[in-house]
């Protein structure tokens, strides 16, 4: 299985250095929604205005031993946008198919919103990816940037989609643990945050940040 | 540049017209916007509105039997946008029309289009010149097509349309020239210092 959560190491017994506050938020949807579109369109224009324009060599710079490249960085968030995207898009089209109808506001769940915090770019937690969303020493830029574009386009059409339905009852089963579900609210809150969070990351490689 | 009123920017693109036809032919026009990646016409339905864009980059597309994507043309502003074949004909549209970037349009029904032209026969002709530059247009293309190499079709499309380049995803670009993301990407790194 492709891609899973940072934050095996939540089952690990991590220790708390530093703690993340759990909050448990209600939240009007539509702005909800309206924030998380914004987050990925941020990144998408930054890809497109200034990544793809980029000689490809600057996307392979490593900043020092050990540490990933921006291609690694986005390699690391394409392997989760291909369980997530088709996950999320059937999740929607089988609750419009049910008549799922939207709800005024959304309450994260407890899990949701503790991943969605631990995630975060400033979150001062230090995770570590699991073996398996853990990109090749090697990876081709053109391509790997290409499919990060097209997933930010998709990320940004389901976003729209989910205005239809409810997003506390609609849940996408996580990567790793299928049997935990996640809210559809929290599941945008992760992933988005998860994004930004190696975004930055990508930047700092390529001395953009 | 961002126009307030149709009327203003039809008269950037016809600056001789009477004001009493700018001002009717203004008056059909509304504003419309649209988030990026809007499918705002698809195949088979009659294009319902003609175009003048004011912000953004779209794109009309034709989606083969092979389910893949074929960019037929890129629009931005100042410019007439839309299915206008199947807008004039009132016939169904073979390809599809979106927005690639958050797009701000003006734009008018048929019916509201096709009574100010009936009054005022005048557009009828400003209209036959825009259509013959439309048709030279897609001419040139043909001959680009055809008779160019994806290298040279990739030179046309940088000397005509090099902000593309910044707005949008190279892929529609690649696309657009027929070639894939890589062979794209080895053109581009040429003419980039």
């Amino acid at each position: 299985m492709i891609g899973a959560l940072h934050n095996l190491g939540f089952y690990q017994g991590f220790s708390c250095d530093s703690p993340v506050v759990l909050q448990k938020k209600s939240m009007e949807a539509n702005l909800l929604l309206d924030q998380y579109y914004q987050q990925t369109e941020a990144i998408l224009d930054k890809a497109v205005k200034e990544w793809q324009n980029l000689a490809p060599e600057k996307l392979l710079v490593t900043p020092q031993p050990g540490a990933w490249n921006a291609a690694q960085c986005m390699a690391h968030l394409n392997s989760y946008g291909n369980y997530y995207l088709p996950a999320i898009e059937k999740a929607i089209e089988e609750a419009q198919a049910r008549g799922s109808k939207a709800d005024k506001d959304f309450r994260s769940g407890w899990l949701g919103a503790y991943f969605t915090k631990l995630m975060l770019p400033d979150s001062k937690t230090k995770m570590k990816s699991p073996a398996n969303a853990i990109p090749p020493a090697v990876v081709e830029p053109v391509e790997t940037l290409a499919q990060f574009i097209d997933q930010q386009e998709r990320m940004l059409k389901l976003i729209e989609k989910a205005r239809s339905v409810n997003l506390n009852k609609v849940r996408i089963p996580i990567s790793i643990l299928p049997w935990l579900r996640l809210k559809l609210g929290d599941t945008f809150g992760f992933y988005t945050a998860h994004h930004r969070r190696h975004v930055l990351q990508a930047e700092r490689a390529m001395g953009r940040a | 540049m961002l126009y307030t009123n149709p009327q203003d920017y039809l008269s950037q693109i016809w600056p001789d017209l009477p004001t009493e036809v700018l001002a009717d032919l203004g008056a059909v026009f509304h504003k419309h916007t649209a988030k990026r990646k809007t499918l705002l016409t698809t195949e088979g339905e009659v294009e319902k509105y003609l175009y003048l864009v004011l912000e953004g980059v779209q794109r009309a597309y034709a989606i083969g039997a092979d389910g893949k994507e074929a960019t037929l043309v890129f629009t931005y502003a100042p410019s007439f946008s839309g299915v206008a074949d199947s807008f004039l004909l009132q016939r169904p549209s073979r390809y599809w029309f979106e927005t690639l970037t958050p797009s701000v349009f003006f734009r008018t029904s048929f019916a509201d289009f096709d009574s100010v032209l009936q009054k005022h026969p005048l557009l009828e002709r400003k209209l036959r010149i825009a259509l013959s530059e439309t048709l030279e247009g897609v001419l040139v293309r043909q001959i680009e097509l055809q008779s160019f190499t994806a290298e040279q079709r990739f030179r046309v499309l940088m000397a005509r349309s090099p902000h593309l380049l910044q707005l949008v995803p190279h892929k529609y670009i690649a696309n657009y020239l027929g070639m894939d993301a890589t062979n794209f990407s080895k053109l581009l790194g040429q003419i980039r210092i």
